[in-house]
């Protein structure tokens, strides 16, 4: 059994858009059923209006009537006065004064029918409706359809007009709905599904229309007829909306079979009439599974595959049912297991071992669903039986239900249907929000889905869920509706109720988040209440997401709430370069989240996330560096997102450095090494080796030679790279094992040094000169750090007996700032 | 089929009326005798699904240059869905409301270019046209010239044109040289109680040196000859033979919500007779 996934879909998302906007529909399908069976009613309107002397009847041709073998044809029904025998009754609760002749507005000769829509609370009856109908049937069965012009005070839809309705079986009524009309005169037709059928018809017409939006207005009705028009395309004729249907059923179910009648007009547009399943023939592949009566009604006799199909003058009609009957209906044997949670911990939906919440109903009939239910005993315990299940919603709105206290919601359920892969059963939960309506933008709900592993077929299965699983719910203060749904036709329930096992998690942090200390100067700040906050951010700009955004006070201090996440963003106010700072600081606290990530965004966009460890009942802080966040362009951070589930609680979140002097406050230690076995480029320790320059005019960086604590060091500013040449007195290092430096950086991401080596000819070029570049990337910065790197790391140095030049490398490029010290080779 | 004149409609309007007029009082013809013979044909014999003869038929593919010259909406495929043979002896082109190559409409328009011209004779269809607003179903001919000189310098003979938002009528045409577009020489056939889906019709020119008549099934609707066109009389050379539907153009309008898909034009066969 499939539902129309369009319609789950909004279910899924908005279930209120089921329950109330349809209603106005369905009290028009519920009057006209009413009509059907109401007879005594109308019979009684019947006689008041003959008393008012509405009832037109001639009766010039009665002796000629009474001559012939058969019933008349005359096709008129209003012309410019009633035809002959027509009379009209009003609908029961309609305006009985609604109807009237009109002599000054007409479409055509001297009359037409003016009737008049009440206002919605006017005293005089709801609506406008009524029948035109003869005490004589009339033979039709030479015409096509029934036309006639109409035009209203204002443009509107009318409800209902058609024909056949005669006050008492209405066996061939065919009517259209929502018939736009407006201030001009046009022609309607209302096809005849199938005319050798009505040879003694007497319903003539009929019309219902209810205030539009509220208020009442007048149309007019003119030149009503039968004819028999070449103009028309042909009818065709569907049941079930066209669809071929299957439905899984147990012997002794019964479904209605539906049709409809479609002609092309005129005007070449389509119209669809709804027509009474007295035009069609029904057939039954197999009756013996399945029968059909003459009215469309399937029952199920036994196990086995039926088709239903229908035609109307052996003309077939599109689509089919086909019943899959599983045969005699299976039921547990057992009552459900009996719940063992003591009462004061459960709020009861329906079980027999608690006292229930009052219950709206156990199901909604929604539109689209075709889902029936029955309250059925297994051994003392009441159960309910849902059949035909597409989807199914369970309300209770007075009061709506507070599970805040609770953390659990349980169900068992048992099926007789097989069990496949794909089986499913979803469970929605709805909640309405504090406006406690279904309208309004605060609902939220969540559907799970259990999976086939987790369904057996023909034993109770309890189904118990934390509630902190419904993700999707913002809140559980408000719920109104369970809505079951899935793959199961055929599902027993019971002991529906949301309990509390005793550890119910604490939702919100009961103390602030930690006051940050760092220095405002270090800090660009996104939210906090300790620093000025970047102006203007928006913290729920419209992604589209479901998260509840609020601000809430904990100890008087602002924090970040985040109900029902599933993702978030924050628009700063404007963008942020950020490529000086070093850390995203961020305290957040959940008790209920699986799953966190963090993310920045600069334009593109181009966004990494950063993944936070939880749930934590206590407050985290947590200080991400930004170099997690590859590929975002941190001199241009425009977004922050969160994505995961849960409740979450945030505050403190800001950008800052490490407060980072420029320059080094002190040496670097010296070198240890005797002189013997050291060959220095510099160092106030040794005797140093002759060097051409220590910025070659190729290089691009700034060099000064300052002293720090009477200590000479070389400092590079700007630096992207630096040559140090040697060239004029080459140096021999192969009796060496290690290069030694010390480096001091406040800002190096990268640091990198290349030895060259030119070679035989001791020359640059020639084909024999080496290098290799050794680059550092986690350089602790403002220290001094000791570099001492094997000579064999230098892997492609493979001669070093002309060494000729040691070039430095930085990154940031251009602007990185180093202080040298101590270079030298040793063994 | 090429229209580009705003002018058309009024043109037609006119005719219509003073048409519809005529039609009641119009009931006896005298037809001229002449006698044919069968030189050319496609009864659409095939099984169901199958594709139409390539040797008789090719397609246009596409939705050419401004929607075919008309602003039209449909992508033209050669897919059995659009273009098929029914297995009863019945061509069906099916135009249908679906997403394809960029565009909402997908139908088929055949002809026999390169492989069938005719020039004079009978040239007839028996249909059952599709209907609804913006659909415009059109069995016409083009002059074979229409690759080297151009349209509408090649001539146009459009047999049977009918918009879909009136199911009863149809329109004869010719387009040339001075005479095309919103000046084409048209007149409307319609029926007063009947339309043109609900059963067959034959749909018919008779064409020869100096005359082309149009006809309804058995009923001559109009004759257009040389004094009736304002340029030169190009209908002299071999036409060939093209089926299509189009939906929308600036010649039918525009397809609406309440427009009924798929729409289907089903063709029991195409004769060609000469003269004896």
């Amino acid at each position: 059994m499939k539902s129309n996934p369009n319609i789950m879909n909004k279910l899924g998302e908005s279930p209120s858009s089921h329950i109330f906007k349809n209603t106005s529909f369905y009290h028009h399908l519920n009057e006209l059923k009413s009509w059907r069976f109401s007879y005594f009613q109308y019979k009684f309107i019947l006689n008041s209006l003959v008393l008012f002397g509405l009832i037109l009847t001639g009766c010039e041709r009665d002796e000629e009537d009474l001559m012939r073998a058969s019933f008349p044809s005359n096709p008129d029904v209003f012309i410019d006065e009633f035809s002959q025998g027509l009379n009209y009754a009003a609908f029961g609760g309609s305006d009985v004064k609604a109807f009237d002749v009109d002599n000054k507005t007409f479409y055509k000769g001297t009359t037409s029918m003016k009737i008049e829509v009440p206002d919605k609370d006017a005293p005089t009856g709801a609506y406008a409706g009524g029948v035109y109908f003869t005490s004589t049937g009339r033979d039709l069965s030479s015409y096509n359809a029934l036309t006639f012009w109409a035009k209203a005070s204002k443009s509107a839809n009318i409800d209902i007009i058609g024909f056949g309705n005669d006050l008492g079986a209405n066996k061939y009524q065919a009517s259209i709905s929502n018939v736009p009309v407006n201030s001009n005169w046009q022609k309607y037709y209302i096809i005849i599904p199938n005319p050798q059928l009505l040879t003694n018809e007497r319903g003539m017409f009929f019309f219902s229309e209810a205030p539009e939006s509220d208020r009442g207005y007048t149309f007019w009705i003119d030149e009503v007829k039968f004819e028999n028009l070449g103009t028309l395309g042909a009818n065709k004729f569907s049941i079930m909306g066209g669809q071929d249907i299957v439905r899984q059923l147990e012997t002794g179910s019964t479904l209605q079979v539906y049709g409809e009648a479609k002609a092309n007009l005129p005007t070449g547009i389509d119209q669809v009439v709804q027509c009474t399943n007295s035009y069609f023939s029904f057939t039954s592949s197999n009756p013996s599974v399945a029968t059909v009566d003459a009215n469309g009604l399937i029952k199920v006799m036994d196990k086995g595959t039926a088709v239903i199909t229908a035609s109307v003058n052996e003309v077939n009609a599109i689509g089919s049912v086909t019943i899959e009957s599983s045969g005699a209906p299976v039921t547990p044997e057992n009552s459900a297991p009996i719940p063992m949670v003591p009462a004061d911990k459960v709020i009861s939906v329906f079980s027999n071992a608690y006292t229930n919440v009052p219950v709206d109903f156990f199901n909604g009939y929604w539109q689209f669903s075709t889902t029936q239910l029955n309250d059925i005993n297994i051994n003392g315990d009441d159960i309910k039986r849902y059949s035909q299940l597409n989807f199914v919603g369970i309300q209770f709105t007075s009061p709506t239900i507070d599970a805040t206290s609770m953390n659990r919601f349980h169900i068992d359920v048992w099926t007789p249907d097989n069990i496949s892969s794909s089986s499913e059963l979803k469970l929605l939960l709805v909640d309405v929000g504090a406006d406690l309506s279904f309208e309004g933008n605060d609902n939220s709900s969540h559907e799970i889905t259990i999976p086939a592993s987790q369904l057996t077929k023909e034993s109770w299965i309890s189904i118990d869920l934390p509630l902190s699983s419904f993700s999707g719910l913002a809140s559980r203060k408000h719920l109104a509706q369970i809505v079951i749904s899935g793959s199961l036709p055929n599902l027993f329930v019971d002991n529906i109720y949301f309990y509390n096992d005793g550890v119910v998690p604490i939702e919100s942090p009961s103390t602030a988040a930690p006051t940050p200390s760092r220095s405002a100067t270090d800090v660009i700040s996104v939210f906090s209440d300790a620093y000025n906050n970047i102006t203007g951010t928006d913290f729920n700009p419209n992604w589209g997401q479901a998260t509840q955004v609020s601000q809430v006070n904990i100890q008087n201090n602002a924090t970040l709430k985040y109900s029902g996440l599933n993702y978030q963003g924050v628009q700063l106010g404007s963008s942020q370069d950020v490529s000086n700072m070093q850390y995203l600081h961020i305290d957040y606290w959940t008790s209920t989240s699986s799953l966190l990530n963090v993310y920045l965004i600069s334009p593109g966009p181009k966004e990494t996330p950063y993944s936070l460890q939880v749930p934590s009942s206590t407050w985290q802080s947590i200080d991400i560096p930004l170099s997690a966040f590859t590929n975002v362009n941190l001199s241009e951070i425009i977004q922050l997102k969160f994505d995961g589930n849960g409740t979450i609680f945030l505050d403190n979140i800001y950008f800052y450095k490490n407060n980072v002097s420029n320059e080094p406050t002190g040496p670097a230690s010296d070198p240890a090494l005797p002189q013997a076995d050291v060959i220095s480029l510099f160092s106030e320790k040794y005797a140093n080796v002759p060097v051409d320059t220590w910025r070659t005019d190729w290089s691009a960086a700034n060099l000064e030679s300052i002293s720090i604590s009477g200590n000479e060091v070389k400092k590079y500013t700007s630096l992207d790279f630096v040559g140090i040449e040697t060239v004029m007195n080459q140096i021999d290092v192969s009796g060496m094992s290690y290069f030694s430096m010390d480096v001091w950086s406040p800002n190096a991401d990268k640091f990198g040094i290349k030895i060259v080596d030119f070679g035989a000819d001791g020359a640059f070029g020639g084909g024999d000169d080496v290098e290799h570049q050794i680059d550092f990337s986690s350089l602790s910065k403002g220290q001094w750090v000791h570099l001492d790197i094997p000579l064999t790391d230098f892997a492609g140095l493979i001669t070093k007996q002309h060494i000729a030049q040691i070039i430095l490398v930085g990154q940031p490029t251009g602007a990185t700032t180093v202080y040298i010290d101590n270079v030298y080779f040793h063994k | 089929m090429k229209h580009n004149h705003p002018i058309f409609y009024i043109f037609t309007f006119i005719i219509a009326i003073i048409l519809f007029e005529n039609c009641s009082v119009d009931t006896t013809q005298e037809l001229p005798a002449r006698n044919y013979t069968l030189v050319w044909s496609d009864e659409f014999d095939g099984s169901q699904g199958s594709s139409i003869s390539s040797s008789n038929w090719t397609f246009d593919i596409g939705n050419g240059v401004n929607g075919w010259g008309n602003g039209e909406y449909q992508f033209y495929t050669d897919r059995t869905d659009n273009v098929a043979l029914d297995g009863s002896s019945n061509l069906i082109i099916t135009a249908r409301r679906e997403t394809y190559a960029g565009h909402n409409f997908t139908s088929a328009r055949i002809k026999t270019e390169g492989k069938f011209t005719t020039k004079f004779g009978r040239i007839e269809a028996r249909m059952k046209l599709p209907v609804g607003p913006g659909i415009w179903p059109a069995f016409w001919m083009l002059g074979e010239s229409i690759s080297s000189e151009g349209w509408p310098l090649c001539g146009e003979i459009d047999i049977m044109e009918l918009r879909g938002q009136e199911p009863n009528v149809i329109n004869g045409t010719v387009h040339g040289p001075g005479y095309s577009g919103g000046n084409a020489v048209t007149k409307i056939f319609g029926f007063t109680d009947d339309r043109f889906d609900n059963d067959y019709h034959i749909f018919a020119i008779e064409w020869g040196e100096d005359y082309i008549d149009y006809f309804v099934d058995n009923t001559l609707y109009q004759r257009i000859t040389p004094d009736d066109v304002s340029g030169d009389w190009v209908f002299d050379q071999p036409f060939f033979i093209i089926l299509n539907i189009a939906v929308g153009g600036n010649y039918v309008g525009f397809p609406t919500e309440k427009t009924p898909f798929p729409q289907q034009m089903i063709v029991d066969y195409v004769r060609v007779y000469k003269e004896i």
